[in-house]
Parts: structure tokens; sequence; C-alpha cells
């Protein structure tokens, strides 16, 4: 293992690697875990958002003199009360208001917002406000979006076009003239969104002390910063108080929200603190998206299978506003050059404005759509010279170490041990044998992906973590972090726990409090155990240095030889010196004058410089690699596919919690499957015509195959204690897998996500009619 | 506007005892007076989203205890209060014996959870084309027994649907029982449904026939189809087609054939294409009459 | 809108609340008696989050107006702890950490006492099937299959 303190005992680690329950588990089984819904304040008023119901209009007037007469409502608020005041993702690009400014640009677009006694009331509040709207031409399709003379969604750019990104590496043409074969395939995925259970939902006041509003967030440092630049207030009094946050999953809880911004304007108007709660069709109708993209993926190969060149354009629907879009456009450049080694890359990215909702992060960030196009163009190929996938994608895996044509270092890959795990798995062996006549036939299907670990930005990049000795021996730990299921909270402790010998029960953990807990970018490109956990190795070290001092002084001896395990502290080969950590702590904080303990730590990995305009050096701190076989039974008469298993081996690095890596992988992967198969919102002039669950039906318990996962140990130098990202990288290798094995069981290869059964049965009835 | 609510709008309640108090209320109603429901899973989802107009008043019918009934008489046939649950009929022994399609069809309605609330009673009334009991009603040849103040009268399930959320039901009207025949010797039914998920689906297409077959001959069949029409629907021409026939796979594949011509699905349906769903009452119904032959 | 006078048994505790017409019992049991552990999730009897037994029964709460349960007993999640000891399933959804975030889980739960309580040995596909009114999207339910199963074999030969 890389990076470790001192070894004590044959046991040690004591936590890490152990499968040990989450830290949260107790209070989300008894029904104590509180979500920012649960959450009321003294004399709190109930907010609700007035929408548009043009997806392109613009808005003539408001007149909110009726709502306000109604008994009960105290405030309303428009697009005049923000005085002009706009945000996004970097300085050019700060297109969004918090309502709609002078035309609306999307479907259900807020316009106005209402605060009234009750919940009830706001809503019937919201209906008695007059807007009166010109509605506009809109434009709904990306492609169409980008020609001369379409609807123009924001006056500041041409063409509709939101962000453009480019890459050129090696020489493109250089690599197709060398390959013996060049295919170009159109890939398209799907309308689909991150689908967390808990709906966007805060409970806001703001007085002279400043703003403290408790806020479904997955990332709090978002807001904090949003809010601050809104209400024209310094940092130190924005209070972001993070609840339990019921799902996350990238996009819309790191952003704010309309509703966050309008409950704090409303509070600020009435004096008194103002609760939301979204509902999921306004959820599935107007949050933020993944960016669903057109991928013209071209690719050259050799007669032996080796990839020459790959050539990537890619046009994306953004939607209404920029938001962080062009980090999308950079991921889902930057990241085809893993994991198969590539000498010539060249890609040309759009995004597009368009009179649809928001495209934003989600899980997968940027890397899932080009490497579902090259994936399944490569195994194309493969196919059509008659390589086996398994054999094509070993031809071409890269090995550590290896330096990517635009600078991406990986030190660790256990790629190809995944890919012999699946290819020696018996699902993959008997695939022939195992095949079943129709109606209903078995495909078996592969892949292997990659995916960042400690995503970088531009800008903040450091995590930051506080332990807090308290004087019984036990542990406050206060960090920027933030868990919305993931398990985070789980991890930090144990890493916290371990470096001070401590049990987990030692060690309590603050959810985030902007007041409180140190700045952090917040949880999102699997960030948190890398960065936030260094970061809480660093402050519990610190800690240890300070009690192995006392210690060393009482015992005199160097405080180098001062060892702490199992709530207990003791001189390296002396074991007659020791004493329990209650104890020590006793005497460190008690003696003479008295002392406070407290560590801090800040990350260090992945701080290397990067040229994010040009795509080169790393995106994250260190790469996990996914190899995964999905077994489906596709009824060729109905189209209809159930997945059956899933075997997953996954590289990441090394499983500090091997129960949440399991979870991540499991989840991830679900969520691909909802993305192969089930989910895509069907729009219709900017509507969106399946926003309630059982509409846009993302996978239940029964449509969950078995899972057989396998951990691959590859001790990256860059992560504690080895570790990789766990929670992306199923969410990428899924869907070419389930495509894949489409493809083996009706022989046709799909390139549109996801695959529904109508498709399935059209493309083999027009396989038929043309022999 | 729009507006994504979470509340309630505002109504009174009443829970009558009685069913004559319940038709006396709606006899001299004015519209949006009143609204009944039984178990209220469509009810309260349409109401909360504004869907419906809003009545002045919700009559919870649950206080009529004597129309919760599951009643079976082998010489009768099968009735069904308007406020048996869907669980009830997914569970009753009866009804898994001697009606098959049907208890098939209360289990593929939604979830446990909306099973344990809803009626076939309110699944027929919403009158939804893709209705997981209708298909199954059609086919065993339901009746659906109404009644208003001045008395009742008995309408064939076929005739009860008028259009997508309408029936044929007056504004003073309630249904008081479902009556299915007695079962016929030689006699079985099933329902498939097509849905990409297992559960919570709304049916893409239900198929469910009910066939008497003897010494390998189709005597008679009911076909009825969810989803397949702006209406749950029967396909006569298909059924006709059978009759008399021998039960080997030209003739199922022929009537599956002619079951999917009678089909009209919606030509924009979000969820499936017109071309699909006709493709898929002819598997379906294919699949379900393959079943019954044995 | 008169406010009705109900009574409920919650959780084995007597409730006598006057509550207008128009409140579902989600939000009577959330906003008026203070059970949290009921979660709001998708509000149209679609995702599990609120579930809640009703003499007897597992309904979701989205979709009844709290009058409608004058008279009847409510279990919510809170009402399966027995003082400081969690209920065996909540202790193998624990002990597997059949949960993430968290919003579905005291759904799940609720669930898995309906199916255990008639089925004490279930397949895991009449898990599946037993599950597939709570929507979860964070784990992938293997963990969740898993607790359940942990469950059953926990309270074998014992009264649920």
């Amino acid at each position: 293992m890389s990076d470790q303190p001192a070894k004590i005992g044959d046991n040690w680690p004591n936590l890490i690697g152990k499968r040990l329950p989450r830290v949260d588990a107790v209070e989300k089984v008894n029904g104590d875990a509180k979500y920012a819904g649960d959450f009321n304040l003294t004399g709190q008023l109930w907010m609700k958002i007035l929408r548009s119901p043009y997806p392109h209009a613009k808005i003539i007037s408001i007149d909110a003199s009726k709502a306000l007469e109604m008994p009960g409502v105290k405030a309303v608020v428009t697009a005049e009360d923000f005085n002009g005041w706009s945000w996004g993702w970097g300085p050019t690009t700060r297109d969004e208001t918090p309502l709609a400014d002078e035309k609306v640009r999307y479907f259900a677009e807020a316009v106005a917002a209402v605060a009234a006694e009750d919940e009830e009331t706001a809503e019937e509040a919201c209906a008695l406000i007059n807007v009166v709207y010109e509605e506009l031409p809109g434009i709904f399709d990306a492609e169409e979006a980008m020609r001369d003379g379409a609807p123009q969604v924001h006056d500041y750019v041409d063409n509709n076009i939101s962000w453009d990104f480019h890459m050129d590496y090696g020489d493109v043409e250089e690599g197709f003239a060398e390959a013996d074969f060049v295919r170009e395939d159109r890939f398209e995925t799907g309308r689909t969104l991150t689908g967390f259970l808990e709906p966007p939902a805060a409970v806001a006041q703001i007085d002279s002390s400043g703003i403290t509003i408790y806020a479904a967030k997955q990332s709090p440092y978002f807001i904090y910063r949003q809010l601050a630049s809104c209400f024209k207030l310094p940092l130190s009094k924005v209070r972001v108080i993070q609840p339990y946050v019921g799902g996350g999953f990238g996009g819309t809880k790191n952003d704010s929200t309309a509703g966050d911004f309008c409950a704090v304007m409303l509070a600020k108007k009435t004096k008194r603190p103002v609760k939301f709660v979204y509902n999921m069709e306004e959820v599935l109708t107007t949050c933020r998206r993944r960016h669903n993209m057109i991928v013209d993926c071209k690719m050259g190969m050799k007669k032996d299978g080796s990839i020459t060149a790959v050539q990537t354009k890619v046009i994306a629907d953004g939607g209404a506003f920029t938001a962080i879009g062009p980090l999308t456009m950079y991921l889902t450049g930057i990241m085809t050059t893993l994991p198969y080694k590539l000498d010539h890359y060249k890609h040309d990215a759009y995004r597009v404005f368009t009179n649809h909702p928001v495209s934003a992060a989600m899980r997968g960030h940027g890397v899932t759509h080009t490497r579902f196009a090259a994936e399944i163009q490569m195994e194309k190929m493969a196919d059509e010279l008659g390589i086996d996938p398994v054999e094509v994608r070993m031809k071409n895996a890269i090995e550590a170490p290896h330096e990517t044509i635009n600078g991406i270092t990986v030190d660790t890959c256990g790629l190809k041990e995944g890919l012999e795990i699946v290819s020696s798995s018996s699902a993959w062996k008997d695939k022939d044998q195992n095949k079943k006549d129709g109606p209903v036939v078995r495909g078996i299907g592969i892949s292997g992906t990659s995916h960042l670990g400690g995503a970088r930005q531009r800008g903040h990049q450091s995590c930051a973590a506080i332990v807090r000795l308290c004087e019984d021996g036990t542990v406050n730990y206060l960090t920027g972090a933030s868990d919305a299921g993931q398990g985070s909270d789980t991890v930090l402790v144990q890493l916290v726990a371990e470096e001070l010998g401590l049990t987990m029960e030692d060690v309590t953990i603050q959810r985030v409090d902007t007041a409180v807990t140190p700045v952090d970018n917040g949880s999102y490109g699997s960030r948190v155990t890398i960065l936030a956990g260094q970061a809480a190795q660093k402050a519990a070290q610190e800690v240890k240095r300070q009690l192995a001092e006392a210690a060393a002084n009482i015992w005199e001896v160097d405080a180098g030889k001062i060892l702490f395990n199992d709530r207990t502290v003791f001189v390296d080969g002396d074991p007659d010196k020791s004493m329990s950590f209650k104890k020590l702590t006793q005497i460190a904080c008690y003696s003479e004058t008295g002392a406070v303990i407290m560590g801090k730590g800040f990350s260090e990995y992945g701080l290397e410089k990067m040229d994010f305009e040009k795509g080169y050096g790393n995106p994250g701190v260190n790469y996990s690699f996914t190899s995964q076989l999905s077994a489906v039974d596709v009824d060729i008469e109905t189209g209809m596919v159930k997945v059956k298993d899933f075997l997953i081996a996954h590289d990441c690095g090394r499983p500090l919690h091997p129960v949440n890596v399991e979870a991540q992988t499991q989840g991830a992967a679900s969520q691909g499957l909802g993305q192969a198969l089930y989910e895509d919102f069907k729009m219709r002039e900017g509507r969106t015509m399946n926003s309630t669950m059982v509409n846009y039906m993302m996978p239940l318990s029964t449509e969950h195959p078995d899972f057989e996962l396998h951990d691959i140990i590859t001790d990256d130098p860059h992560g504690p204690f080895g570790a990789k990202e766990a929670s992306e990288g199923s969410i990428i290798s899924t869907p070419p897998s389930i495509v894949s094995a489409i493809h083996d069981a009706t022989g046709i290869w799909f390139t549109k996500l996801p695959v529904t059964p109508e498709k399935i049965v059209l493309a083999l009835k027009e396989k038929k009619e043309n022999g | 506007m729009v507006v994504f609510y979470r509340r309630m709008p505002r109504f009174e309640y009443l829970k009558p005892q009685r069913f004559e108090d319940v038709l006396e209320l709606l006899q001299n109603s004015t519209p949006n007076r009143y609204r009944v429901f039984a178990g209220g899973t469509d009810l309260m989802d349409q109401l909360k989203q504004r869907k419906i107009n809003v009545p002045e008043t919700v009559i919870d019918l649950k206080g009529i205890t004597e129309l919760d009934f599951i009643n079976f008489d082998k010489s009768s046939g099968l009735r069904i209060g308007a406020l048996t649950t869907v669980a009830d009929v997914a569970k009753s022994p009866e009804i898994e014996e001697h009606y098959p399609a049907l208890a098939q069809g209360a289990r593929e309605i939604a979830s446990i959870q909306i099973q344990n609330r809803a009626t076939i009673t309110g699944n027929i009334c919403n009158a939804v084309s893709s209705a997981d009991s209708a298909p199954p009603l059609l086919a065993l040849g339901a009746e659906v027994v109404c009644a208003n103040r001045n008395g009742e009268r008995t309408i064939k399930i076929e005739d009860f649907f008028s259009g997508p959320g309408q029936t044929v039901l007056n504004p003073n009207e309630l249904v008081k029982e479902i009556t299915l025949p007695p079962p016929i010797d030689n006699s079985d039914s099933v329902y498939l449904k097509l849905a990409p998920r297992g559960r919570m689906d709304l049916a893409w297409i239900g198929v469910a026939v009910w066939a008497q077959i003897s010494e390998r001959i189709f005597n008679n069949v009911r076909i009825g189809l969810g989803a397949a029409a702006p209406t749950p629907i029967r396909t006569p021409n298909a059924e006709e087609a059978l009759c008399g026939l021998d039960v080997v796979s030209e003739n199922i594949e022929a009537a599956a054939a002619i079951a999917s011509g009678e089909a009209s699905p919606r030509e924009n349906s979000f969820r499936a294409g017109s071309e699909y769903r006709h493709m898929m009452v002819e598997v379906l119904v294919k699949r379900v009459l393959t079943q019954l032959a044995g | 809108m008169e406010k009705i006078t109900c009574n409920f048994v919650v959780n084995g505790q007597a409730e006598e609340i006057s509550i207008p017409p128009n409140r579902t019992l989600l939000h009577m049991l959330r906003e008026d008696l203070m059970f949290h552990g009921v979660r709001e999730g998708c509000s149209h009897g679609e995702c599990g989050s609120c579930n809640v037994i009703l003499d007897g029964k597992l309904v979701n709460a989205c979709l009844i107006l709290a009058v409608e349960a004058d008279g009847m007993e409510i279990l919510t999640v809170e009402g399966m702890v027995d003082g400081d000891n969690l209920h065996p399933i909540q202790q193998a959804f624990v002990d597997e950490s059949g949960m993430q975030c968290g919003a579905c889980t005291t759904g799940m739960i609720l669930s898995t006492k309906n199916l255990l309580d008639a089925n004490p040995d279930p397949s895991r596909e009449e898990i599946k099937d037993a599950l597939a009114g709570n929507f979860c999207r964070c784990t992938g339910y293997a963990k969740i299959f898993e607790s359940v199963e942990a469950a059953a074999e926990s309270m074998k030969g014992t009264q649920s």
C-alpha cells in the first residue's frame, strides 16, 4: 500500500478494508434521519413557484396584485427583485437568472414565486398571478439550432453555440491512412436525469446576521457562493446547513435551484423563514438533465484489431442555459483517450442552446456518451474483421504506467486483469451453448471502460478537514465534503479512526455547515474519498502528532516511537509503556496550562498544472478501470429485454469500505441499466410528455439482475490507502455491455440509447425484410 | 400557467353509510357538486394535479360496507361489489380457479400498495385504455350493474367504455357490482400484459382470452384487448374466425393477425408507436391462444 | 372547509385530531403528528417512500385522505422500534447496508414487513415482486434484497 503510516500488529489496518456498518444506518432505518423537507422554523411561510406554460416566450407583463390581495399571502417575487443578477459556470456564461427575466427559455421555467402562511394558499395564489406572454418560435433540435436563421435562445452567442471545445492530438489523417479499415457511425444517447428520490427542498431565513438555509444539496458550497453573490453578502454571512440528502448523482443537487434564490428573497421581503419543497413532476419537468448527445465517431483499425485513430464530433443539446455544460464538453472529449491506446485523436464538441430544460452533469459526467460510442464502434469493427470482443480489447488496452497522447498519466491499471476475469467466466466461455432457441434469446456482451477519480475543475481544488479531539478521547470530525447517500461519511470516519487507532464509534462526523466546516469544492467527480479522504488522514495525523509529543514527554522517548492502535497508545518495542487513548488525551488536555487539540489537513493530490482549453493534462487524480459482462434475455418477438446477470470487475485501487464499493458499483450499474434500456424523456415542442415516475421508466426491483463483483487491487499511489474511484465506473461500462449483449442476441448493433423494445422489433423486421 | 401542486384542492368530505343515500345525493346534483370515490388512488392523484374539475364535496363510498364482497356461485356466476379491492380479487381462490385471467389482470395493476386500496370497479370507471382489469372482464363476458335512485340497469362491459376516460354512466348513476357468467366446462382464460418493466408500468398491450375448447376445437372464444384502441375492446372478427376451428398453430396465427387488424392504437403515443402495437397484438394474441391450447 | 375530528391509533398511541378534509394522510402524519420517517417522494403513489401500514395493509399515504383513515390503526417506521431496539428488519438493513441516501429506506422496511408477515421465507423473485412499489435509485437493490433475506433468516422461529 502506498502512503501508509507505521504498521502496528498483524491486523493492520484495523478498519480499512473491513465490512463495517454505515455510520448513518441506524438513523436511516428508524426514521430519525432528517432531510431538508423535515426542517421547520418558527413562523415559517411556504413558497410556491409559478412556471411558464411556454417553452419560448417574451414576458410582456406580470400582475400579482390579485395574488397579493388573497388572505394569507405575504409576498410575491419576480425577476425584478433580483435586479438583473445572473449566475453560471464561468465569467462569460452567467446567463441564468433565478426567475425568468424578459423571456422564458424552457417550458415550466420559473417566473414568479409566492410566500404565504401555508402551502395551499401559496399554490392557489400562483393561479391568480397574471402573466402576459408573447410566444416565440422555439428550437428543439440541437442540429437545427446550429443553422443560420434558427430561433435564438440567447443573444450573446451566434447559432446557439453555447460552448465549443476542440482537441487535436497526433494526426488523425495519418492515423486513418495507417488503418486497414475505417468506419464512421452516428451514436445518440438518451434524454435522462439523475433520478434522486428526494425532491429539492429548503427552508431559508435572512436577517442582519446573514442567510441561513437548510437545503438538500450534494455540494453545499456551490449554493453558498451563489447566494453570497446574489444577495451581495460576504461569504462569512452565508450559512448553508446540510441535512441528510436523498440522493444527488450530479446536476440539480450540485447547483442552486430557482426555489433556493426565491426562498431567500421572499424571506428577505417578509422577514419570516420561507420553506419550499418541489414535487416529483416538477423535478422531472424542470430540473437539470444529462446532456443528450449525438456522437459522430470515426475510427481506424488495423487488421489485427489495433486502433490507429479516433475522431469524434459531438453535438450536445444543452437546453436553455449554460450551467456546467463547458465542463461536460471538456470531459466528453478528454476521456476518450482512455482506456485504449490511441496515438491520433481529434475531437470537436458543440454544446447547443435549445428551448429544452437545462443539461448539466450526471454521474459518469460526459464520459458515458463518447465511451459508449467508441466502445460499440470498436467492437463493431472487430466483429467485421472477425476479431473476438475480448481480443480487440486486450489488443488495445493500456497498461500502467501509461501517458495518453493528451497528457493523462495512469499509474495503475487493472483493465486487462478485469477483462481476463470477465472472459474466463462460464457465462462468456459457454455463451454459444447457452444461446437458447427463440423467442427468448440469450445474449452476452462485454465492455471495458475507464473513469476518473478526484475530478478537477479550474480553480479551487483542494479539500480540507478538521479533527477536533474531545477531552474524553472521542473525536469530532469536520469536513466540507458531503454525503448525499453514497457513503462517504462512513469512509471518512473510517480514515480518521484508522489513523488514530480508534473505533468507528469514537468518531462523529459533522454534516456540512458552512459556518463551521471547512470550504470544499463539492461531492462530484468521485473526489470525496480521494481528496477529502487525504485531508481527513492528514488532519488525524496532525492530532496524532500532538498526542505523540505529549506521550513522548511522559515516557521520555522519541515522538516517532509512539504508536496508536486499538484505543491504546504505546511505545514501539516497549509494551510496558502504554496507556489508553482516553487517558493520554486527558493528560494532554489538562496538564499545566492545558491544551486544545485540533488537527487540520489539506489534500495534496492532483495539484499539477492542466490545460483546460486544450484538454491536456490530468482531469482527475487517478483512474479506475471497469470490465463488465452483461447477460440479457431478448424476446425477439416483443423486443422486451431482461437483464439476467452483471459480472463487474472493477479496479478502484483498493476498496477502503468494501460494502460501499460494492454498493456504488451496483447503484451505478443500475443507472446505466436505465440508460441502456428504459429511460428517455419524450419531448414534444419543448414539453416533457413523460414527467412522472411511471412514465419515465427507471429500473425497479424487478429489473435488477444478480450481480457478481470482483475487486481488482492495484494500490494507486495517488489515493488514500491506494484508493481510486468506485462510484461511477459501472455507469459507463453498463450501457455498452448491454448493447453488445443485445447484438449477440439479435445480430443488430443498436446505436441509439435507450434500446427500446420497439426499436428492437422494428430493426428485426427490417432485417428480415431486407434478407 | 404551470404550478406543480403538492396540496389537494379544497373540498368537503362525506362518508355515507347507505348506497341509497349516495344515489339520492347524486340525483339532484349539479356538475362539480360531488365526486364519488372508492379506493381513491386515481381520484386523489387527479385532484392533486388539478386534472379534473374540483368538486365541492368528495363522497367516500367506503362507508357502504355491503358493497365490498366477492360472491361466487357455480350456477349463477361471480359478483364483485363496487368496493372490492384489486387485492381481494387478486387473492380470491375462486376467481383464481374459475376466472384466472381476472386474477392475473388484478395482479398486474401497479403495486401491492395500490392494489390494497384500488377497486376493480374504480379501475374500469377510470376508463383508461390500458386498465389491466378491462381485457379480462371483456374476455370473461362481464356485465356492469349500475344504479340510480330510480332503479338499476345492466350494461355489457364492451358497451361500458365510451371513449378515453369516458364511460356510459350517467352523472346520477353508480356502479353497484360487476357480474361474470358462471364458468363453463372445458373453458379457461389467460391475461398477458406487455410492458417493459416487471411492475408499475401501464400496459403497452394487454390481451385476455377466454376460450372453450373441446376435442381440440375452439367452440367459443372471447378476446379482450387493452391499450390497443382508444378504449379497451373486443375483437369480434378474430373470435368469430376461430370458432369451430381446430386448435392448431395455423388457425391461431390467422386469428392473431385478424385481431391485430381490429386494433386501432393511438398514432402519437409517447410509449410505443402504432405499428409496434399492431404487431404486439398479434404476438400476444398468438401467445395467449397457444397457452390456452395447452 | 370544516375540520373533521378523527381518531387514530398511530404506532400504538391514540390520537384525536381535527383535520381539514383535503389533508392527505401523508401530510397529517408528517406535519401534524411529526412522523417524518414517513417520507414524501413522488406523491403520486409511484415510489412507496410514504408507505405506512393501515389496519394491517400496506398503503401509500400520499393517495389517502387523513379523514379516510378515521378510526384506523397506523404503523409507521417509527413504530417498529421497540425502545432502543431496532426491529429485526431494521437491524437487517443496518447489518447488510441496505440503504444509501435513505429516502426509500423507511418505505422499503414497511414493504418488507408486509412481505415477511405473510411469507416468512420468500424467494428472491418474491422479494423483487414485493418491493416493486418501492423505488430506489441508489443501490441497484442488491443490498436491499440481501437485507430482506437476512431479516427473514433472523426472524425465523420468532414472531414479527
